[in-house]
């Protein structure tokens, strides 16, 4: 038989029985719909963490306290922040291929400006070259200078967010600022970060080091930044650097981290999470599969006297064979199709609140994995078919 | 001439020992071209187990079974599925069409497996279905159908491919006397073009329209008598 005319007579018995189709697609329908979309967000997000590090810059470096890794008490706690600005110059003297090195200190408090409050912002204290360094630069007015560091000037760079939520459409510049009971002129306005994984870059203020050293109380520094001249000398730099600090401090102290190597980090873990979530996603697609070997069976034994009959007018053991087998594919494709519709959709949906992105090698694999779903689980009942005997299957009611 | 069927002391039984029955003993038939033979006998006697090795369905234990010289038992099963796809058409007592299938497209099926193009499947269905009287009921399924047009269904069907022998296992043993004569009248009248018939019935009545009448019992045949005064219905059906 023409295998055009085989996979239209296997459409023709799916159609008979419409329900029990769609509920045996439906298994490689929710498999395929999950894997294509597990694998999407995992895929997303990982796009999104590195085009957010690639607008940091990867020349970067920072040092943080704490040590990462085994044994590490982990980053950014303040008791255990043994860095201090004797660390910067050190490095700034010792460590000649830097475009600069920049100290920060860092706090979270409420701004006002007349009567408006916003909450939550980051303060930021730093030296001229962070601007440069962390590749945000103002973009009216201007970021304070050295002099103005030296002599610790109340001057403030603000973020686009403080402007639009305080300041609406006034000009900000030279206006005062209220952080924590000392007034700060605005000097400056950076540019907009926009939001990253839901968390506002703009609402950020950036005062003077020596500044916000004597507002927040403290000798110490939250991190060090410092970036190299070109991408080749930072793992290089990087070495240094910890060479330099291991001077005066033990490993569990700092961590030295380079762009590349922190985003490289974050991408492996969310490389382990996504495989894992699509692995669990691809045990329901195997699932589904069962489901189809199994409605094919109870198909094969229904349809026994059909498979009789057709023997009897001629049929061929291969051509039994293939009526089952395409059904159980046309099964399983269908439900690829239809899994894959659903999934685009939803990662379009979610792609509004999270990052999401179907890539094509999920859809492919999704997809291949689904016709071959099919054929596996078919083919053992289309086998059991085309074995029947004619005269066994024809006695059979 | 080859006979078209040449059988010769089949055995055949089914269980085993001690619970064995035996359906066919050490029978021997000949059955030339353009006859039309009915096969009698009660329910057990092994008629109906004769007519699916006959029809390439099944296999006899022993003897040897010569279709039209080639000896079945040595053909594959592709052989086999070509023999009855080619050569034998099929007509059932309980009429074997697919439920909920057009009769067009149960007529076809036997040209699907021959590999035909579809306009000619068409063609060719259509064809044996006016034939048969049936060309108003070409897209009704069998629910839509009575037994006796079913039943003509199932034999354009089975003419459907021309071939060579047809064989009917109790085609009249589902239907009303009326559906039962109309049927027979066909048949008679496929023989008169010269097909081959074979034709299996317990009913001596319908047994007397056919030319010839072999009387099976406990798997022997224990008579073989040409009927020479064939009933003749008159004819309502123009086939």
């Amino acid at each position: 038989m023409e295998f055009f005319e085989t996979v239209n007579s296997a459409i023709e018995a799916l159609r008979i029985n419409k329900l029990r189709s769609a509920l045996t697609s439906l298994g490689i329908i929710i498999g395929v719909a999950s894997v294509i979309l597990l694998v999407s967000l995992g895929t997303g997000l990982q796009n999104y963490i590195t085009s957010e590090f690639e607008k940091l810059g990867s020349n970067v470096l920072f040092v943080i306290p704490g040590r990462i890794g085994f044994g590490g008490r982990g980053p950014g706690g303040a008791t255990v922040n043994k860095l201090s600005l004797d660390h910067v110059k050190k490095i700034e003297r010792k460590i000649d291929n830097l475009v600069g090195v920049v100290p920060t200190v860092q706090q979270f408090t409420t701004v006002k400006y007349q009567n408006k409050v916003q909450k939550d912002v980051t303060i930021v204290g730093t030296t001229e070259l962070f601007a440069e360094i962390a590749n945000l630069p103002a973009v009216k007015g201007k970021f304070f200078d050295k002099s103005q560091i030296d002599s610790g000037k109340k001057v403030a760079v603000i973020g686009q967010t403080i402007v639009d939520k305080v300041f609406g459409t006034k000009d900000p510049i030279g206006e005062k600022i209220d952080i924590k009971g000392q007034k700060y002129q605005v000097i400056g306005v950076l540019a907009a970060q926009g939001s990253t994984l839901g968390v506002d870059q703009d609402n950020n203020v950036i005062i003077p080091f020596t500044t916000a050293q004597r507002q927040f109380g403290t000798n110490q520094v939250n991190n060090i930044y410092a970036k190299a001249q070109t991408q080749a000398n930072v793992e290089e730099t990087a070495e240094k650097m910890t060479k330099v600090l291991l001077e005066d401090l033990s490993e569990d102290d700092f961590s030295v981290l380079t762009a590349k190597q922190t985003l490289s980090t974050i991408q492996g873990i969310l490389g382990v999470i996504s495989a894992t979530l699509a692995g669990i996603a691809a045990i329901s697609l195997l699932v589904g599969g069962i489901g189809i070997s199994n409605i094919m069976l109870v198909s094969v034994t229904e349809r026994t006297h059909e498979i009789g009959l057709r023997k009897a007018v001629g049929a061929r053991p291969t051509d039994i064979l293939l009526q089952f087998l395409i059904e159980a594919i046309i099964l399983s494709v269908l439900g690829g199709i239809i899994g894959l519709t659903l999934a685009s959709a939803g990662a379009l949906v979610a792609s509004r609140f999270v990052p999401a992105q179907v890539t094509p090698w999920s859809v492919v694999i999704a997809f291949g994995f689904s016709i071959l779903v099919g054929i596996i689980f078919g083919v053992a009942p289309a086998i059991r078919a085309s074995r029947l005997e004619p005269i066994v299957a024809l006695r059979h009611e | 001439m080859t006979p078209i069927i040449s059988a010769k002391n089949l055995a055949k039984s089914y269980g085993e020992p001690p619970n064995q029955t035996t359906a066919l003993n050490d029978l021997s038939l000949t059955i030339k071209k353009g006859e039309f033979t009915a096969i009698i006998g009660p329910s057990g006697s092994g008629k109906s187990t004769l007519m699916h090795i006959l029809g390439c369905l099944d296999k006899q234990d022993q003897g040897q079974y010569l279709f039209e010289g080639k000896d079945v038992s040595s053909l594959s099963e592709n052989d086999l599925a070509k023999i009855r796809n080619q050569k034998i058409g099929f007509v059932f007592q309980f009429f074997n069409l697919l439920p909920r299938t057009s009769s067009l497209k149960n007529v076809q099926m036997p040209l699907l497996y021959a590999g035909i193009d579809k306009k000619k499947r068409g063609e060719q269905a259509i064809a044996q279905l006016t034939a048969v009287g049936l060309a108003d009921k070409l897209n009704s399924t069998p629910a839509q159908l009575s037994g006796g047009q079913q039943q003509r269904v199932a034999i354009a069907r089975a003419l459907v491919n021309n071939p060579l022998v047809i064989f009917a296992d109790e085609p009249t043993g589902n239907l009303d006397t009326k559906s039962s004569s109309e049927i027979m009248e066909i048949f008679k009248k496929l023989n008169d073009r010269g097909h081959t018939i074979v034709m299996i019935t317990h009913e001596r009545d319908i047994a007397s329209h056919t030319s010839r009448i072999i009387t099976i019992r406990d798997g022997r045949i224990i008579q073989d008598e040409k009927n020479v005064k064939t009933k003749r219905t008159i004819s309502k059906l123009d086939v």
